[in-house]
């Protein structure tokens, strides 16, 4: 009996959520990052004989965190059987996938190259005619050893690795990043430095859910609609680019502070311009309420119910979608988001239509939000010594796919393991499961509907 | 649904696009190749209504074989190398390679020695080269034009 799983099976007991599991540099050791609101906590277990127990039987979220560190850092997990291989791409179909018997299934197998502008990856489906059985989703085709090769760099440095990772979360890695470093390194954001981060991940938020509502339409084949959120969508960037020079707010976040200057024409500008995109975006929203054979496609569509999404650790939009009131937002004590509380719909079914409404309803609070934040010019800002150093540091951030967990194990100034545990991360094995029972057809809807990143995944 | 139409009217007439005057075509193939996700959504909206390339004859197809360009996007990873090789000899004369951003080019790519490969052009040849971090939907749109002309 292992005190680590006893440990880990303790916490969960009394609340605590899995957010995370990661081998230390070299392999020495594995550690599990648990979370209860604003609250974190690591345990550690050492490596044995290349060995450590697995967590899979208490938490099946730690799956793909298991199998990841068994591919790039060689640790083997006891008891979690069979141990296939996510990141290592070497072994052979009988490997990594699942096997499925029964009346004349067959396998579909889908990229890594898509028939759209869409990121690499390889699906393969087992169905029967057009019934989906099982999906085995293959990633890590991008995969270019970001977190490695962050290793040795200065705390300062590899933020760039950390945005790198995904451009549509390059705000919520930058800033999950920072807060990890600033943690390790026991700085205190002020509050100054809180607002203009959470403004910039709302920034983040506001183009990246227009955007999914328009993948939803595309899904569908409502070119309108697809159309009318796209255009939203750019001019969300182009108020990115017009607040900080890029259209997907490269280089706005750093560690330890902001140059960000916000002048009050700057200000004004920006909120104007967010009311008429919340004017424009409810009135299409409206449309498409009303469009039927748009509707008639969503209900009962690729469901992940509220069990399903707690047992395989989804989270953000899709695990609100099925009725879980969990967001990072409402306990970020380094960000200034005091008094959120999560939304969910009312209908919290767990399915496409859901998971669209979902952001529908978090556009609503990012335009609250925003406008707030907004409320006064921005200046630069730091943070400041006020708590205890440490040699690792956790950084927790909201991400418009889900939480995103950042560890940042230092030894002085340098980088000794960096791990990113991005929403889409998380999100990922609840897709496969969701696309289960439906028809092929349907699994581009079911996929734009979480609208997952392929990058930040791969890393 | 009328309601949208009219929108999209209305965005088409307030940004005033040019009239196409071209009458040719080319056909789009794209090939992530391992980018950070940035340029795809920027070449997503280059068909969006700010911009509308179909209307210059600039379509994204979907499969190489109906394509005339391929345009690839971030640095060439270990295991994207095969599928790109793949999908350039499946295209038919002529075809013509574009590198899309910066990570394409081979500029300020970040990674292990043993997870990419290199630039685009390290491993196919390159007719086009459109930098940026991401390049914007204006200067994809530009570079393409350009391309169609010649």
């Amino acid at each position: 009996v292992s005190a680590y799983r006893e440990s880990v099976a303790a916490a969960v007991e009394e609340g605590w959520r899995f957010a995370g599991l990661h081998a230390a540099a070299g392999g020495s050791c594995v550690r599990t990052l648990l979370v209860r609101d604003a609250a974190v906590r690591l345990e550690t277990v050492a490596v044995s004989d290349g060995l450590a127990p697995s967590l899979v039987d208490l938490i099946p979220a730690a799956g793909w965190d298991e199998r990841e560190a068994h591919d790039l850092y060689r640790v083997g997990f006891a008891g979690h059987e069979p141990l296939r291989p996510l990141v290592d791409h070497d072994l052979d179909l009988a490997h990594w996938t699942v096997p499925v018997r029964g009346n004349d299934p067959y396998q579909i197998a889908v990229g890594p190259i898509h028939a759209g502008v869409i990121e690499s990856g390889h699906f393969r489906f087992h169905v029967v005619g057009e019934r989906i059985l099982h999906v085995d989703a293959r990633l890590f085709y991008k995969h270019r050893g970001l977190e490695r090769a962050a290793e040795g760099k200065t705390l300062d440095d590899g933020i760039a690795f950390a945005a790198r990772a995904c451009a549509a979360c390059a705000v919520t890695n930058s800033v999950a990043y920072a807060h990890a470093c600033e943690d390790a390194l026991g700085l205190v954001p002020r509050p100054e430095l809180a607002r203009v981060r959470t403004i910039l991940l709302e920034l983040e938020r506001l183009w990246s859910h227009l955007n999914d509502i328009a993948a939803v339409c595309a899904g569908v084949g409502l070119a309108a609609g697809n159309n009318g959120f796209a255009a939203l969508a750019e001019r969300a960037r182009r108020l990115n680019a017009a607040l900080t020079g890029h259209r997907f707010l490269f280089g706005s976040v750093r560690v330890g502070g902001s140059a960000l200057t916000f002048d009050e024409t700057m200000t004004r500008g920006a909120r104007a311009e967010i009311d008429a995109i919340h004017a424009d975006s409810e009135r299409m929203w409206h449309e498409l309420l009303f469009n039927a054979s748009f509707q008639d496609r969503l209900p009962g569509i690729g469901v992940v119910g509220v069990a399903d999404a707690e047992r395989l650790g989804a989270l953000g939009p899709a695990a609100r979608a099925a009725g879980l009131e969990e967001d990072v937002r409402a306990a970020s004590s380094r960000l200034a988001y005091e008094g959120f509380r999560p939304v969910v719909p009312r209908r919290a079914a767990g399915d496409v239509q859901a998971r669209l409404e979902q952001r529908a309803l978090e556009l609503l609070q990012t335009y609250a939000l925003l406008d707030s934040l907004l409320a006064r010019p921005v200046e630069p800002a730091v943070a400041e010594a006020g708590a205890r150093e440490d040699a690792i540091g956790v950084g927790r951030v909201e991400s418009p796919r889900g939480a995103t967990s950042c560890i940042v194990e230092r030894s002085g100034e340098r980088i000794e393991r960096l791990r990113l545990r991005t929403g889409s991360y998380a999100n990922w094995p609840a897709v496969a499961f969701a696309a289960v029972d439906n028809l092929l057809p349907d699994f581009p809807l079911i996929n734009k509907s979480f609208e997952l990143c392929y990058a930040c995944v791969d890393r | 649904m009328l309601t949208l139409l009219r929108d999209l009217r209305r965005i088409r007439r307030d940004i005033a696009l040019d009239r196409p005057v071209r009458g040719r075509s080319l056909a789009l193939r794209h090939v992530d190749a391992g980018s950070c996700n940035g340029c795809e959504h920027e070449l997503t909206l280059v068909s969006s209504p700010y911009y509308d390339l179909q209307r210059f004859g600039l379509g994204v197809v979907a499969s190489p074989r109906h394509a005339d360009v391929l345009l690839v996007t971030g640095p060439v990873t270990t295991r994207m190398h095969a599928p790109l090789l793949v999908a350039y000899h499946a295209m038919p004369e002529p075809r013509r390679v574009a590198a899309l951003g910066d990570c394409a080019l081979g500029c300020n790519v970040l990674g292990t020695a043993e997870n990419i490969v290199g630039s685009v052009e390290a491993v196919l040849p390159i007719d086009v080269r459109i930098p940026g971090c991401p390049p914007t939907p204006d200067a994809i749109a530009q570079a393409l034009l350009e391309l169609i002309d010649r």
